[in-house]
């Protein structure tokens, strides 16, 4: 594509980054916070030798989460959404419904039986959960590129095609940018569910925000478990919230018909 | 040059069309025109190579297409349809640029050329440029679809339905519009209607569709004068038929000259139509009208009898 673009002023609305900020500002006081909170959690446990989690530091563990959890979905968006382009070409229409069913059996396979199929096969460790995690969100992302591809008006891919575009830039330049919003919700929907989901690797020796929650019901401590799944809450708003703000900015900067 | 040499389609061993071969030299307007689904639309698109022709060729200034790679080809062809088909996630400006932006013009050229079609189809630059297409009305919307076929100066020009969309007076300006820019621009324009009175505006070569095939091709005035079987002639208006002649026929054409004394004081412009001139008669209880020039100056008369008695009307004409 040339790159000449015609006298066009910038419209696009501001990013609304008002609910990120909060969100993320009450996770990093909650992270970094966590040590002073003694007080506090010495009321869910008055009788606990130790009340907060100190094993590993909360950040620490919200890095090691997010990692697994970014990892995860950068798989997920390259195969879901390479795999809904593919099917969505003249030549590969006839396995659209395979596709469909295949990511639909992985959100219907539970990631604690990945886990435990995957332990054995590749061990302990970061990747069993990686594998999981991506199983498990590659759904919503085909199914949201599928139906955002396929949601592209006719007559505009038609009108494409009429005035000289190649496939490629068909795909690039119309389709795509028409199917965003779409792919980005389901992109949206992985993630934040996969946030929730990554918390199961701390059965299997991926280190996480998952430790304290697996901690707290091995020794019986409820303070370890708030810890752990507040945190956890707090990530997945932190990272919606983010999700949120991009879709309204693609909304308010271009039709949706 | 467009044609069409025996041009057949077939979907699933079906002939959708079959046997077409039909001529537009260059600078001419052809319609087809036909009822929903008679093939005219699959026809339009198999010169742009949308949809791949099965039998016969299709040559344009001589060269078939089949040895032009389609996208290239597609380039070098505009095209139009009922429901504009702009790109929602594309400004006015950028969707009008595409054809240059794929041409890979200059930067400059490519920024004066969106200017210059937009002041040619009467859209405001400073209103419309930064618009979304749906800020637009039907109108401006099917006239920037107008301009982005126009954009990369192609010398054919193909719509499908062009004005279907649109609310009768905003379709009737735009034809006119576009006849007007026709009359400068000198396009070869192949388009698809089943609006009888659009095609016989616009063409200067009817092409009649049925069923996949072609009933009567002709200029509009040769067909109304000898339509060849009851589906043209009742495509063509049936009892209105006259009428819609008239309209084609300029007073210029069929004006005597003055007497000493004005006719009438009922005026007519010598640009207008027989049909209007009728229309005047009838009005103004009037069997003779005054024809002036655009200066309002008396240049003739119009004269029922003699329109009756000395203008072909049903008659086929003699080659």
């Amino acid at each position: 594509m040339g790159t000449a673009n015609v006298a066009v002023k910038s419209r696009a609305a501001p990013l609304q980054w008002r609910w990120p900020l909060v969100w993320a500002s009450l996770l990093a006081l909650c992270v970094l916070g966590m040590p002073h909170l003694e007080a506090l959690f010495r009321l869910f446990e008055p009788d606990a030798r130790q009340v907060v989690y100190t094993r590993a530091s909360f950040a620490t563990l919200l890095w090691r989460h997010l990692s697994v959890v970014a990892v995860a979905a950068l798989a997920g968006i390259v195969f879901g959404v390479l795999a809904g382009i593919a099917v969505t070409r003249k030549r590969g229409r006839d396995f659209m419904p395979l596709v469909a069913q295949l990511a639909s059996l992985g959100q219907t396979f539970p990631p604690v039986a990945v886990l435990a199929l995957a332990v054995p096969a590749i061990g302990f460790g970061t990747w069993p959960i990686i594998m999981a995690l991506l199983l498990y969100g590659l759904l919503p992302i085909v199914r949201n590129t599928l139906s955002g591809l396929l949601g592209v008006d006719a007559e505009v891919k038609t009108a494409a095609r009429a005035m000289g575009m190649t496939p490629w830039q068909v795909l690039i330049s119309v389709e795509l940018p028409l199917a965003m919003p779409i792919i980005l919700a389901g992109v949206r929907t992985s993630v934040t569910i996969n946030i929730a989901t990554a918390a199961l690797g701390a059965t299997v020796g991926a280190s996480n925000l998952g430790d304290p929650i697996i901690a707290g019901i091995i020794n019986n401590n409820t303070a370890y478990i708030v810890q752990g799944a507040v945190v956890i809450a707090l990530l997945a708003l932190t990272v919606d919230s983010l999700f949120d703000m991009l879709q309204q900015r693609l909304k308010t900067s271009r039709s949706a018909a | 040059m467009i044609e069409l040499i025996d041009v057949e389609k077939r979907f699933g061993g079906v002939a959708a069309v079959e046997g077409i071969s039909l001529r537009v030299p260059s600078g001419k307007v052809c319609a087809l025109v036909g009822t929903s689904g008679c093939g005219k639309s699959t026809t339009l698109r198999m010169i742009n190579r949308l949809i791949a022709h099965d039998g016969g060729e299709i040559r344009l200034d001589g060269q078939p297409i089949d040895s032009v790679d389609p996208v290239q080809l597609r380039r070098r062809i505009g095209y139009v349809i009922q429901h504009t088909g702009l790109f929602p996630h594309w400004r006015v400006a950028r969707n009008i640029a595409l054809v240059p932006r794929l041409l890979r013009w200059p930067k400059e050229r490519i920024e004066a050329r969106v200017a210059e079609l937009m002041a040619l189809l009467g859209l405001s630059f400073d209103e419309l440029a930064h618009k979304y297409p749906h800020e637009l009305s039907g109108g401006q919307a099917q006239r920037v679809g107008v301009a982005r076929a126009l954009a990369g100066d192609p010398d054919i020009l193909l719509m499908d339905e062009p004005f279907g969309a649109l609310d009768p007076l905003t379709r009737e300006k735009l034809q006119e519009e576009v006849a007007r820019l026709q009359s400068s621009l000198h396009k070869t324009i192949v388009f698809v209607t089943h609006d009888m009175d659009e095609a016989l505006r616009l063409a200067d070569h009817l092409v009649i569709m049925r069923a996949g095939r072609i009933v009567q091709q002709g200029s509009p005035l040769a067909l109304l004068r000898a339509p060849e079987d009851p589906f043209v002639e009742s495509l063509l208006g049936g009892l209105e038929r006259g009428l819609k002649q008239a309209a084609l026929m300029r007073v210029r054409d069929h004006m005597g000259s003055l007497g000493p004394s004005l006719p009438s004081a009922s005026r007519i412009s010598i640009d207008a139509s027989l049909r209007q001139g009728l229309s005047i008669m009838l009005r103004d209880h009037a069997e003779r009208l005054t024809v002036v020039d655009g200066k309002d100056v008396p240049v003739g008369e119009l004269s029922l009898r003699r329109l009756i008695k000395e203008t072909q009307w049903e008659q086929p004409t003699s080659p």
